[in-house]
C-alpha cells in the first residue's frame, strides 16, 4: 500500500450532513452570547495600567503556564491529569480543524503521512490520554475527594460529558474502521481495538446503524458542550488564558494599588465596580481548583478564611448582577466567605497568589476590602486599631514598647545619615527590629558585621519612622502614604540612595512600593548585602559552627520578592554541617503568622500559624532555625517555645549566625 | 445640646524611659524628646460627647490651649466629628498652671454661644494635676462633677452624671450648664476616625485667639504670676542589683533567698 494515498472518508455513513452546519449556527450564537456577557461584566471594572504592556513577556508567560502547564504541574497528580485532558482536547480540536480545512475548504491536507502520523496515530493517542485524564479526575472527585475541591453538579457533569464525548469518539472511529475494513485502521490503535472488540459482539450491519446514531449523539454532545461551556467554569480555557496573559509581571510584593486621595470617591472596595477589570477577570478565570485555600496558612490552622471562597463568592455576585451595582448592598459581609472578620485573618503571605495556576490575585482583593472597612468605616479588630493608633501617634506599631529606636545602637558609635556624607549605604533598622528587645541583638550583629567588613554606613536613629507596611496591609493606605512620604523626604534630605534592611517587610516596601510613590532606592535585604561582602572577601568565615541549620523563608522575601538562594548561600557558609530543608521551603514556605498586621492580634492558641510551622520544624533534625525577618523571629520563638516537647531549637537571625562565624579586616 | 470639650496636647506618656529627658531649665520635659499626642482622658471626654450627640443630637465644639502644634490635636478632634474647633494660641513659651489655664479657657468660653455641658479630661498624662476642670467651673460659676464616666440626658435641662469612685460609682443629677471631668471606662474608648473625615478635617477652619483677643494680659502665663510654680524636676534613677544565691540544695537556696528578702524588707 502506498502511504501517500492514506486518508479516510469524511461523513462516511452520514446523510443530511448539512444539518450539522445548521446546528453550528445556534451553538456558536449561544456560546458567543455567554462570552459576551462575561466580557461585558469585566468592562464594568476600573481601568488599570500595566496589564497589557510588554507583550513579549506576556506571550512567554502564556506559553509557559497555559500551553506548557508549568504552574499547574506544580501539583503532581492533578497537574498530570489536567495536562492530559488539556493537551488531549487541544489535539482533538486541531484534528477537527484539519478535517474542516480538508473537507469544507478543499485543502487536501488530511492525506498521506500527515494523516497517518498525526491525524490517526497521534490524535488517537492523545484522545486516549485525555480519557485517562478524565478518569483520573473522576477518581479524585468521586473517590479520594480532597476537601479543597468544590463539589458541584456542574463540575460532575463537565467530567461526565467529557468522558462520553471522548468515548463516543472512539466508538465512531472504531466502528468506521471495522465496517469499512479501513486499510490504515491500525494507525489508530485505540479506535482499531474498539472496532475489533465491537465486531465480536455485534454484526457489521448493527455497527453501521449504531454508528449513524452515535454520530449524531456525539455531535449533539459536542455542540451542547460548546454552547454550555461559557456559562460554566469550562469557560476557563479562555478566561484563564486571558488572565495569565494579563498577569502581574511585577513581584507579588508590588501588587497593591495606590490610592489618589485627592480624587478617589471611594477608599477600598465594597462594590464590584470599585474593582479593576483585571480583578473581575480574575473571578471568571477561577477553575475552582482550591489550591489557594489549601495553601492558606490561616485556613490550615482552622481559621475560616478561604481565598477560594472569596473569589467564588465574588464571582457568583458578579454573575448574578452582571457587574451592575446595587449601592445599598455592599460586598463585604454579603456572604459567609466575605465576612469582615475573615478578611482580617489574612497574614498577607501571598501563598494563595503563588499557588494559583491561572494568575489570580486574591491578596490585593482582600486588602482592597480591608481598605474599605478601615478607611470608610473605621471598623476593624481592636488589636489592629491599637497598632494603627500607635502608628499615627508614634510612627511605629508597637504600642507600649519600652524600647527606643536608638537602643540597639548604644555604644556602637554609628554615624547618623546627616553627618555621614561618605556612607556607602544606609542601614534601615525597621520598627520590628529596633523596638523589640529580642531583635536588637540581630541588628547589632548586622552592624558589627558591616564594621568588620569595613563598610561605611549610616543610620537614621530617631528620624526613622515605620516604613508603612503594617498600615498598608491592615488596609490604612492613607497612613501608609503619609509614613512613606515622611520617610522618603527624610531619605532625600540626607541623599540616601542605597538601603540595607534586615526586615523583609521594609525591604518589600522600599523595593516595590516607594517607587510607586516616585522614590526608587537600591534596596538590599541584609542576606544579599552580606553575601556580596563574603564573595568580595571583605568578610571571612573563620569559625564555622557544627549547627544543623534549617532556614525559614520569610514570605516577604521568598514569595513576595523571589529572594530564596542568597540567605541559603550565606547560612551554608556558617556551618560545617549541611543545611536542612524544611518540607515547605522557598516559594512554598509556610508563613510564621505575623504578616498583614496579624502579629498584633492575640489569637487563640489552637489557631496559631506559628504553632503549625513550629511543629514542622521540630519534626526535622535541625538544631537551629535561621530566620531573616524580625516578625518571624518573634513568631517562631513563641511557636517553638509553645510546641517544643523535650527538644528545643535555637532561633537565630542570620546576621547573628554569620557574626558568630566571621572575622574581617577591621576589629569591632 | 451644646457641648464643649477641652482638649490638651501633651508629650506622649508612653515614651520609652530611655528617650525621656528634661529641658535645660529642669522645669519641664524636653518638648522634643517624644511625640505630641492628645491627652487620653481628653479623648475619652470627646468620645463621651460624641456618644451623647449620637443619642440626642446637638453640637460639639472643641477647644485647646497651647502652642501652634495644638492644631494637630484639634484636627484629630474634627476628624472624630467635632463640629467646630477653637484654639487659644500660647506663643509665650511659658507653661501655665491649672488656674491660669482655667482662666484662659473661661475667657474663650465667654466668646462662644451658650453651652449646656463642658467636659475636660479628669487629668493630663504629663503633669497629672487634675485641677483644670474644677477651676474652670469656678471661673464660670458652674457646678462641677469629677471622675465622670457616663452621662445621660434626662430632660430638657438636666443631666445624670455617673461618677466613678473607689468602691463603685454614684450618680448625680445636675442642671445644665454643668462642667464635668471625664475618666476612662470600657465604653468611652475614643473612636478611630474614618479616613474621609481625616481628609475633610484638614479643610475645616479653626478659630484661633491670642491672649489679647480674649482680653487677657500677655503676662498671664509668666511664672511669677502663677499660683503654682515648678521649682525643680528630676528623673528618678532606676537602680538594678543582681545577686546569685548559692547553695548545695534547693532548700538551702530557698532559705538564703528568704533571709535576703527579709533583710531588704527591714532596710526599707
Amino acid at each position: 500500500m502506498n502511504t501517500g494515498e492514506a486518508t479516510r472518508e469524511v461523513f462516511w455513513n452520514i446523510s443530511h450532513g448539512w444539518i450539522m452546519y445548521v446546528l453550528l449556527l445556534p451553538t456558536m450564537a449561544i456560546a458567543a452570547y455567554g462570552i459576551w456577557r462575561r466580557f461585558r461584566s469585566w468592562r464594568r471594572g476600573l481601568p488599570v495600567a500595566g496589564r497589557l504592556d510588554r507583550p513579549g513577556e506576556r506571550l512567554l508567560h502564556l506559553w509557559n503556564h497555559a500551553l506548557l502547564q508549568r504552574h499547574t504541574m506544580r501539583e503532581r497528580y492533578s497537574g498530570i491529569f489536567h495536562a492530559m485532558i488539556f493537551w488531549g482536547f487541544i489535539t482533538l480540536t486541531i484534528a477537527t480543524t484539519v478535517v474542516m480545512l480538508d473537507h469544507d475548504f478543499g485543502l487536501p491536507i488530511m492525506r498521506g503521512r500527515f494523516y497517518l502520523y498525526f491525524q490517526s496515530f497521534f490524535v488517537d493517542l492523545l484522545g486516549l490520554l485525555a480519557l485517562i485524564g478524565v478518569a483520573m479526575a473522576g477518581f479524585r472527585r468521586w473517590k479520594t475527594k480532597p476537601v479543597k475541591l468544590v463539589y458541584s453538579d456542574e463540575a460532575s457533569w463537565i467530567l461526565i460529558l467529557a468522558a462520553v464525548i471522548l468515548a463516543t469518539g472512539f466508538f465512531l472511529e472504531g466502528w468506521r474502521i471495522v465496517v469499512t475494513a479501513d486499510p490504515w485502521g491500525t494507525w489508530s490503535p485505540v479506535g482499531y481495538a474498539t472496532g475489533f472488540l465491537s465486531a465480536k459482539f455485534f454484526s457489521l450491519d448493527t455497527l453501521t446503524a449504531l454508528h449513524r446514531w452515535c454520530w449524531w449523539f456525539h455531535l449533539i454532545l459536542v455542540f451542547g458542550f460548546l454552547a454550555w461551556a461559557p456559562f460554566t467554569k469550562m469557560l476557563h480555557p479562555l478566561t484563564s488564558a486571558l488572565n495569565i496573559y494579563a498577569a502581574n509581571l511585577q513581584p507579588a510584593g508590588a501588587s497593591l494599588k495606590t490610592v489618589d486621595f485627592e480624587k478617589a470617591e471611594n477608599f477600598g472596595v465594597n462594590r464590584l465596580d470599585q474593582f479593576t477589570w483585571k480583578d473581575l477577570l480574575d473571578l471568571d478565570a477561577c477553575t475552582e481548583c482550591g489550591r489557594c485555600t489549601e495553601a492558606c496558612p490561616a485556613h490550615a490552622v482552622g481559621k475560616s478564611l478561604s481565598p477560594r471562597d472569596i473569589i467564588l463568592d465574588l464571582r457568583d455576585t458578579l454573575h448574578r448582577k452582571g457587574g451592575r451595582n446595587e449601592p445599598d448592598t455592599g460586598l463585604i459581609g454579603s456572604t459567609d466567605a466575605l465576612r469582615p472578620e475573615r478578611l482580617f485573618e489574612c497574614t498577607s503571605c501571598a501563598a494563595c497568589v503563588d499557588a494559583c495556576p491561572v494568575s489570580i490575585e486574591q491578596l490585593p482583593k482582600i486588602v482592597d476590602m480591608r481598605r474599605h472597612k478601615v478607611m470608610e468605616e473605621a471598623d476593624f479588630p481592636e488589636t489592629m486599631q491599637q497598632a494603627i493608633s500607635s502608628l499615627e501617634k508614634r510612627k511605629h506599631p508597637f504600642a507600649g514598647t519600652e524600647s527606643s529606636r536608638t537602643d540597639w545602637m548604644r555604644e556602637l558609635n554609628l554615624p547618623h545619615a546627616s553627618e555621614a556624607q561618605d556612607a556607602e549605604v544606609l542601614v534601615w533598622a525597621g520598627c520590628g527590629t529596633s523596638l523589640v528587645k529580642r531583635n536588637q541583638k540581630s541588628i547589632r550583629s548586622l552592624a558589627e558585621l558591616l564594621k568588620k567588613a569595613g563598610v561605611k554606613f549610616a543610620v537614621l536613629g530617631r528620624d526613622e519612622k515605620c516604613s508603612g507596611d503594617v498600615a498598608r496591609r491592615i488596609g490604612n493606605e492613607f497612613l501608609f502614604e503619609s509614613l512613606a512620604k515622611e520617610n522618603i523626604e527624610t531619605l532625600k534630605k540626607f541623599n540616601v540612595r542605597r538601603v540595607i534592611t534586615s526586615c523583609p517587610h521594609c525591604f518589600n516596601t522600599f523595593r516595590n512600593e516607594y517607587p510607586q510613590l516616585g522614590a526608587p532606592f537600591e534596596t538590599f535585604h541584609h542576606s544579599q548585602f552580606l553575601g556580596e561582602l563574603i564573595k568580595a572577601g571583605r568578610l571571612k568565615i573563620t569559625a564555622a559552627s557544627e549547627r544543623r541549620i534549617a532556614f525559614h523563608d520569610p514570605c516577604y522575601l521568598s514569595r513576595h520578592n523571589g529572594v530564596t538562594e542568597e540567605p541559603r548561600a550565606l547560612l551554608q557558609n556558617t556551618s560545617r554541617n549541611s543545611m536542612r530543608e524544611l518540607p515547605r521551603n522557598r516559594r512554598n514556605s509556610f508563613c510564621c503568622g505575623g504578616g498583614g498586621g496579624m502579629s498584633f492580634v492575640d489569637e487563640p492558641p489552637d489557631k496559631r500559624v506559628n504553632r503549625e510551622r513550629a511543629e514542622e520544624i521540630l519534626a526535622t533534625d535541625a538544631d537551629t532555625l535561621a530566620v531573616g525577618c524580625p516578625f518571624c523571629t518573634t513568631m517562631m520563638e513563641d511557636g517553638i517555645n509553645a510546641a517544643k516537647g523535650d527538644r528545643g531549637i535555637e532561633v537565630k537571625e542570620l546576621a547573628e549566625l554569620l557574626n558568630e562565624a566571621t572575622s574581617g579586616p577591621n576589629p569591632i | 445640646m451644646n457641648i464643649l470639650v477641652c482638649l490638651k496636647q501633651i508629650l506622649d506618656p508612653e515614651v520609652p524611659a530611655r528617650d525621656f529627658s528634661l529641658a535645660r531649665s529642669h522645669l519641664q520635659a524636653d518638648p522634643t524628646c517624644a511625640d505630641l499626642v492628645t491627652n487620653i482622658f481628653c479623648e475619652n471626654a470627646l468620645e463621651t460627647a460624641l456618644q451623647l450627640r449620637d443619642r440626642h443630637g446637638g453640637r460639639i465644639s472643641i477647644l485647646s490651649l497651647g502652642p501652634a502644634s495644638v492644631e494637630d490635636t484639634l484636627r484629630k478632634g474634627l476628624a472624630m466629628q467635632a463640629d467646630a474647633a477653637f484654639m487659644i494660641l500660647n506663643d509665650t513659651g511659658h507653661l501655665p498652671d491649672s488656674a491660669a489655664t482655667a482662666k484662659a479657657l473661661a475667657a474663650a468660653i465667654g466668646k462662644l454661644d451658650r453651652l449646656d455641658l463642658i467636659l475636660t479630661g479628669h487629668e493630663s498624662g504629663d503633669w497629672g494635676a487634675g485641677q483644670t476642670g474644677g477651676l474652670l467651673a469656678e471661673e464660670l460659676g458652674l457646678p462641677f462633677i469629677a471622675f465622670v464616666d457616663e452621662i445621660e440626658e434626662t430632660g430638657p435641662d438636666r443631666l445624670i452624671l455617673r461618677q466613678q469612685n473607689d468602691s463603685g460609682w454614684q450618680k448625680f443629677s445636675a442642671p445644665m450648664p454643668v462642667v464635668a471631668s471625664i475618666t476612662n471606662s470600657d465604653h468611652n474608648l475614643p473612636r478611630i476616625p474614618k479616613i474621609r473625615d481625616i481628609i475633610l478635617a484638614n479643610r475645616k477652619p479653626i478659630t484661633s485667639w491670642s491672649l489679647g483677643d480674649l482680653e487677657l494680659s500677655p503676662d498671664l502665663f509668666l511664672p511669677e504670676h502663677l499660683l503654682v510654680r515648678v521649682t525643680e524636676l528630676t528623673i528618678p534613677q532606676a537602680k538594678g542589683d543582681c545577686a546569685f544565691i548559692e547553695g548545695a540544695t534547693k532548700e538551702e537556696k530557698i532559705g538564703k533567698l528568704a533571709e535576703k528578702i527579709a533583710a531588704i524588707a527591714r532596710s526599707i
